[in-house]
């Protein structure tokens, strides 16, 4: 199975709680905003123990993958700036409107330029994955002429992208609004053995 | 603004001793700010000496494999983490007095007072527990 990059690899096997919750406080403080961290861990409760952690310190859990009695949780430091920026990237499209688009079985490209660990969890079925910090070098991966609508988790990443896009003649991108985090239509992962953040 | 967490030990035995600094411990690294007033045994926790060799419950000495099977860590070092992580511990003046012990028996780092110490701490808290 495909290995979901991380910025970082933190091992806490072996530990009892409340050490990978501790362990984890320390790693997560030394990395910049918007990183990955991977938290390996033996510890059964901390399944339920780093969701919690997440939701109090206002990290954003993305999911664990349990291989045998290894789990893998993912985590990503939260940025000061995710307090929702304006966004200035005019071409829009609600989420409501891209999951009828999708639904009536036209052919849309969608582009997600979140991080790989967040892409691993949940995406919109299809969706191609380049990180919003390589967009710039990978875009001949991309159509210019092609109508593609760009996601991220919360319409911030995908409004500077749609910007970058445009700037380098892409014509017709559009930003999806609200992102993964409002997402209600279908999502696919990469592996079963996964647990996703239940947003 | 944070939340607080505010906890009494009072109990001296090693069982006692884990359920107040994990607590303590997984609170402080969940960005809570916590206090601990220790108080009658529970001034073992924090006692140079005692606080390496805290008892086992009577009749349940067996489980000291259990702690050392499960790879638990030692009070001594959940404590270093406790202080590390900013965890404010208050010894008990009163009962300091009544068992004729010294600031310099406990570990370092410790404040010294009162009931009041304590409860202006735990005035607001959002968790207050008892151990």
């Amino acid at each position: 199975m495909p290995e979901i990059k991380a910025d970082q690899t933190l091992d806490c096997k072996g530990l009892a709680c409340p050490m990978p919750i501790v362990r984890t406080k320390k790693a997560m403080d030394q990395l910049q905003a918007g990183q990955v961290i991977e938290v390996q861990a033996t510890d059964k409760g901390s399944i339920a123990d780093i969701q919690g952690w997440a939701k109090n310190t206002g990290h954003q859990y993305l999911g664990t993958v349990q291989e045998g009695d290894l789990l893998k949780h993912y985590l990503r430091k939260s940025t000061a700036a995710e307090v929702k920026e304006p966004k200035k990237f005019p071409h829009t499209i609600s989420n409501e409107e891209l999951k009828k688009k999708l639904a009536s079985g036209e052919k849309v490209k969608v582009l997600d330029v979140r991080e790989p660990a967040e892409y691993a969890f949940n995406r919109i079925p299809g969706a191609k994955s380049i990180p919003l910090g390589e967009l710039e070098s990978r875009m001949g991966e991309l159509t210019p002429e092609d109508e593609i609508h760009v996601v991220c988790r919360t319409g911030n990443r995908s409004d500077m992208a749609c910007r970058l896009l445009a700037e380098k003649g892409f014509k017709h991108v559009k930003n999806v609004e609200q992102g993964m985090s409002e997402w209600t239509g279908p999502v696919e992962q990469n592996h079963e053995k996964m647990e996703a953040d239940p947003l | 603004m944070s939340t607080k967490v505010a906890i009494i030990a009072s109990n001296g035995g090693l069982f006692d001793a884990y359920k107040v600094f994990n607590i303590a411990t997984a609170s402080a690294a969940t960005d809570a700010e916590v206090a601990i007033f220790f108080t009658f045994e529970g001034l073992n926790l924090i006692h140079k000496e005692a606080h390496h060799q805290l008892p086992l419950p009577a009749g349940r000495e067996h489980f000291a494999e259990g702690f050392k099977n499960a790879n638990i860590p030692s009070i001594p070092q959940l404590v270093e983490m406790a202080q590390e992580m900013g965890v404010k511990i208050i010894a008990c003046q009163m009962t300091m007095d009544v068992m004729n012990l010294k600031e310099e028996d406990f570990i370092e780092g410790i404040e010294v007072g009162g009931a009041v110490t304590f409860l202006d701490f735990a005035k607001d808290a959002n968790v207050s527990l008892t151990f």
